[in-house]
């Protein structure tokens, strides 16, 4: 079977979606979940072709492991979050269009994760932009799209620009080869390096670029934030693989300015992932919107993800590849079962919420793993790659780095917690008195999920080992697994070790609990008050100003946002003297100013 | 991994709650005496635990009783982990983030449980609790961090034995004294010691996240107390203090340095949370960034004794 | 009133006692003149830590409740309420003749006048008020009682549950309030 079959059949299918969504759009939703299953099989298949090379018309495509890889995690994020999508048509103003774009943007994906050259990676990374801006469009606010939109544009205009600088300098569009030309250019290749990540940046919200996911996560429709924020946020990731190992970052600074064995250039990326992940934890324990919160933590460890690929070595570069995929599947079940508590209760707002784990005692579960994992607790996936990067940042003696990853994972434990205890826990307000758990074809891609975190948690192995191939496929040394145990230079892990302890100090502590006296049900009303009698549950439910100390210490104001208003406050004033000069009541006038800039025009041209 | 693994894990558990609980009896008799009283017996803390358990206690729901189980068991776990005088129960699981990240279920439990209990007590006391954590962790991970940077190995054993065999010279706390004010510093931050006990403030918040514990929930709470203070000294005797050549040694210095603490402590008011997270990010940060730049670039302290 | 009952606890149950006597710790309701006794009986003059027993924080994790003086219908209701939350075996301890006749308040029309009608007391201590030789001297009396299995004031409420409850209610109509100001 060829790549190009399987483009065809996926991009035939999503036709059919649509069709059928034009007829009857629940349906058009139930065939969303298929089309992405027959996707993630077929891809499931591709992987005996790695190394393939297929074109169609102006597109060539390669098979490469790490293709495969991202591709991967992309259509998981997609197939489980399609679970969601037949609750959502009713609230939708377009859902034949939703439907469709929603397949086609999984489409984009693929085939830009297996570009060959510069254009089809362009092509099919604007068609991801472009259908997700549609579809985050039919969310709570169209302002979010547009900033997304407009951070998305700066971010890929400026990458074409590094493209076709390539492009002039080696006379050819293929990605592995063009850049072989930069090489003695050290200038040139400083231009192309910042140009090119530029993209990768925006969309993975580094800062200064973050500020469009908290807006865009926040007001997508909640069926697109899992896969905005487990998915499509890492294909910045991808950006940044290309600019190690096709671009060769290591050795085209190799003469440049070092620090501890990391060329500046790339040093400057990290120190800007390390921003985001502390910006993004403050921010995200600021929040007081679930959506939002969880948005920035997406910032948070896109910081983590960039550092670890940028280190591009045997320890940090699996650290961070694995942490791609366990944050993807942590996010997306976080998002996901935050849909589900705003589908029962209407709100995403952690102040409105409470004491839902009475009512949905599976999607707490569910959440609470998320999470876990997501903080890098073990023994969940997370805590397998911040370990894997954490140890590598010692390897290389990053300090500032890794002061700031250490912020961010215990930052972590704060804004997890946050929407646990003030969604989930805590007191259940009598307008909740009625609210119902997640349906079974809800509760499907959270067991899937659910499940995946712990495998990747208790064995890595089996994600690593594909890890090990694509840094084989890099050419730099890979990671080394003795039976379950992951060995490296400065200590080992044995993830089922921990797990099995775990469990056997869970059984010690169950058997003692149990072997005590029952313990006597009360209401959860029935609880110390200082003796004062209070029968207003939400009175009793601390959710508002959870982290009020902190907050208060981190109040000071936001400049990147301010500068980033007044900028916009600049443009928009442009734009109206523009429209005022153009488009005045009065015809003359406007074909006046038509006559003048066709005259500079013309102008401009003899001259 | 054989039985004994288990067995030995067990016996490490036994052998744990049971002295940390004998020196927190010996340590309350200290506090009475700092203020010129006689004190309890030197067991009353075993009475203390034994008596709670024996009670009846009430429950808010599954996760009330889930969330202690789990931070038990996790705490047991964590303790399982840690080697004492070069004794491991599982060989080659005494990496340094292992026990610093195991150690964090535990807690997540015991949040989780109080937050589940519903009284705003506890989840203002868990808030705390968590912004407590951010200030005193970071400075004592960058200089866990330099430690690992230092001697190429996260295991918590081997960087005990490194110090071992100079005298008090061998100490990381000495070779790197910057990083050893930091390390003591945090380590009043992890026991929930003064002037970092903000989160417990009986006074102020009834006691916090223990607010709605009564009965066995409350001796369980106890126990994972004595465990999780067994656990965050032996992380610092070990990584700072040179741990111990033999049980013995281990037994006396960790007396030693808790009582410190504990004396230390006893003479100290009390930090708002955002004053401590001020504190740690004034002081002990810049101490562990400095160390961390000597070790890194300038590589005192590291072989500067041989 | 002390409860007398023979004794019939099986082994458990004596070294629950034993357990029970040497670690009590109190939650002690701020009511009337009595709460200014407590502090020189914790610190260093008369010590209550030799016995084991300390204060806590709130009556989940209490033994024993000290009900120091003169009760108004308004605290009754609260003390009722804290009561109920503490865990078994718990005891109160009243101080002072306030709690035992009404003391000087004797006809208020805010107090009332006899504790044991409402709730169990373990333990009575007279004076107006006692001073803290008195207050240690009875809480090792509590100690001996309880180590005797004779400190049975929270089974007695247990037993008794209707005829408390009717003389709750009589006085306070309603033990927890449902008014404008407490919805
Ligand atoms: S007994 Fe005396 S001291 Fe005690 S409350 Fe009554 S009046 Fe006050």
């Amino acid at each position: 079977m060829t790549f190009i079959t399987v483009l065809i059949t996926l991009l035939a299918l999503s036709v059919v979606t649509y069709l059928v969504s034009l007829i009857n759009n629940k349906l058009g939703a139930y065939f969303t979940i298929v089309t992405s299953l027959v996707t993630l099989l077929l891809l499931f298949l591709l992987k005996n072709s790695i190394g393939q090379l297929a074109s169609i018309s102006l597109f060539t495509f390669k098979l490469t492991t790490v293709g495969w890889y991202f591709s991967m995690v992309m259509v998981v994020v997609y197939f489980t979050s399609a679970f969601l999508n037949p609750f959502w048509m009713k609230k939708m103003i377009y859902p034949a269009a939703y439907n469709l774009f929603y397949l086609v943007s999984l489409i984009g994906t693929i085939g830009m994760f297996f570009a060959r050259d510069f254009i089809t990676l362009f092509i099919f990374w604007e068609t991801v932009v472009w259908t997700s801006t549609f579809i985050i469009q039919m969310g709570k606010s169209r302002k979010s799209s547009y900033v997304y939109y407009v951070v998305s544009a700066i971010g890929s205009m400026v990458t074409l620009f590094a493209m076709m600088l390539v492009y002039q300098v080696s006379g050819t569009l293929e990605i592995s080869v063009a850049f072989n030309a930069l090489t003695g250019q050290p200038v040139l290749a400083l231009i192309v390096f910042f140009t090119f990540l530029l993209a990768g940046l925006s969309k993975i919200g580094i800062f200064p670029f973050h500020v469009w996911l908290p807006m865009a996560h926040g007001s997508a429709p909640h069926t697109f934030s899992p896969v905005l924020s487990g998915g499509l946020v890492k294909m910045g990731a991808f950006i940044a693989y290309i600019s190690v190992s096709a671009f060769a970052a290591y050795e085209a600074f190799s003469s440049s300015f070092t620090i501890m064995g990391i060329p500046a250039p790339i040093y400057i990326i990290m120190v800007l992932g390390a921003i985001s992940i502390v910006v993004g934890t403050v921010m995200a324990i600021r929040q007081d919107d679930a959506k939002k919160l969880l948005a920035y933590s997406s910032v948070a460890n896109g910081g983590y993800i960039l550092i670890g690929i940028l280190l591009f070595d045997q320890l940090a570069f699996a650290g961070g590849m694995l942490h791609l995929v366990s944050h993807a599947i942590a996010s997306a079940t976080a998002f996901i079962t935050i849909a589900i508590v705003a589908h029962r209760t209407g709100t995403t707002k952690m102040s409105k919420l409470g004491g839902m784990i009475h009512k949905m005692p599976i999607t707490y579960t569910v959440y609470l793993i998320a999470i876990i994992s997501m903080a890098g607790i073990p023994p969940m996936g997370g805590f397998v790659s911040k370990w894997l990067i954490l140890q590598g940042l010692a390897d290389h003696g990053l300090l500032f780095i890794a002061a700031a990853a250490f912020f961010g994972s215990i930052g972590s434990f704060m804004y997890v917690f946050r929407p646990l205890s003030a969604v989930f826990l805590g007191q259940l307000a009598p307008k909740h008195e009625n609210v119902k758990e997640a349906s079974i074809m809800m509760q499907i891609p959270m067991y899937l999920l659910t499940i995946a975190t712990l495998l990747i948690g208790v064995f890595p192995k089996i994600i690593l080992k594909v890890i090990a191939g694509i840094q084989a496929e890099a050419g730099i040394q890979e990671i080394v697994m003795v039976g379950n145990t992951i060995v490296v230079a400065n200590g080992v892990l044995d993830t089922f070790r921990v797990f099995v302890v775990f469990g056997y100090g869970f059984l010690i502590a169950l058997v003692i609990f149990i072997l005590r006296r029952k313990s006597r049900r009360v209401t959860l009303m029935d609880t110390y008050t200082s003796a004062e009698f209070v029968h207003t549950p939400e009175l009793l439910h601390y959710s508002s100003n959870f982290y009020a100390p902190f907050e208060r210490l981190t109040k000071k104001p936001y400049p990147v946002l301010n500068l980033y208003e007044k900028v916009s406050i600049k443009i928009k004033e442009i734009g109206h003297m523009a429209e005022s000069l153009f488009s005045s009541p009065k015809p003359a006038v406007t074909i006046f100013w038509i006559i003048i800039v066709f005259a500079i025009f013309f102008l401009g041209g003899v001259l | 991994m054989t039985v004994m693994n288990f067995v030995y894990g067990f016996i490490i558990l036994l052998a744990a709650f049971i002295f940390q609980t004998t020196i927190t009896g010996f340590n309350r008799k200290v506090t009475a005496r700092i203020q010129k009283r006689y004190g309890p017996r030197w067991y009353q803390q075993f009475l203390d635990i034994f008596k709670a358990l024996r009670k009846s206690s009430i429950t808010h729901g599954w996760i009330f009783d889930f969330g202690v189980i789990m931070a038990l068991g996790g705490i047991m776990a964590t303790v399982i982990f840690i080697p004492v005088a070069g004794f491991e129960a599982f060989p080659n699981m005494d990496n340094v983030y292992i026990i610093s990240y195991l150690l964090a279920i535990g807690m997540l439990g015991m949040a989780m449980s109080a937050a589940g209990s519903g009284n705003p007590w506890a989840s203002i006391g868990v808030s705390r609790a968590l912004t407590n954590m951010l200030a005193y962790d970071i400075p004592l991970m960058i200089v866990i961090f330099t430690l690992i940077f230092a001697f190429d190995t996260a295991s918590v054993s081997e960087i005990a034995a490194m110090q071992q065999g100079m005298g008090i010279l061998g100490w990381n706390a000495i070779r790197m004294p910057l990083g050893g004010i930091v390390a003591f510093i945090a380590l009043f931050g992890m026991l929930g010691k003064k002037p970092f006990d903000s989160f417990i403030a009986p006074a102020e918040i009834a006691s916090g996240p223990m607010v709605e514990y009564g009965g066995k929930h409350l001796g369980f709470m106890f126990i994972l107390h004595e465990l999780m203070t067994f656990i965050e000294v032996s992380l610092i005797l070990n990584l700072f203090f040179g741990g111990g050549s033999s049980i013995l040694v281990y037994a006396i210095k960790y007396a030693i340095l808790y009582t410190l603490v504990n004396i230390i402590s006893q003479v100290m008011p009390r930090y708002k949370i955002d004053q401590a997270v001020k504190f740690f990010y004034r002081v002990p940060l810049v101490f562990a960034i400095i160390q961390g730049l000597v070790v890194i670039f300038l590589g005192w302290g590291v072989s500067v004794w041989f | 009133m002390v409860l007398e009952n023979q004794d019939n606890r099986n082994l458990w149950e004596k070294i629950g006692d034993y357990f029970s006597a040497n670690s009590i710790w109190m939650k002690w309701y701020c009511t009337g003149c009595g709460a200014i006794e407590l502090p020189p009986t914790m610190t260093s003059r008369f010590d209550m830590e030799r016995l084991g027993m300390g204060p806590m924080a709130t009556p989940r994790q209490a033994d024993v409740m000290l009900i120091t003086g003169y009760l108004s219908t308004k605290t009754l209701r609260r003390v009722i309420y804290s009561y109920e939350q503490m865990q078994d075996p718990k005891y109160i301890v009243a101080f002072g003749s306030c709690t035992i006749n009404g003391g000087v308040y004797y006809d208020s029309y805010a107090t009332i006048n006899q504790l044991d009608k409402y709730i169990p007391v373990d333990l009575y201590i007279a004076g107006c008020m006692p001073r803290p030789e008195a207050v240690m001297n009875a809480f090792a009396d509590l100690i001996s009682m309880i180590k005797k299995g004779q400190a049975n004031g929270w089974r007695h409420y247990q037993e008794n549950y209707e005829w408390y409850k009717k003389n709750q209610l009589d006085s306070l109509e309603e033990v927890i309030i449902h008014d404008e100001f407490h919805e």
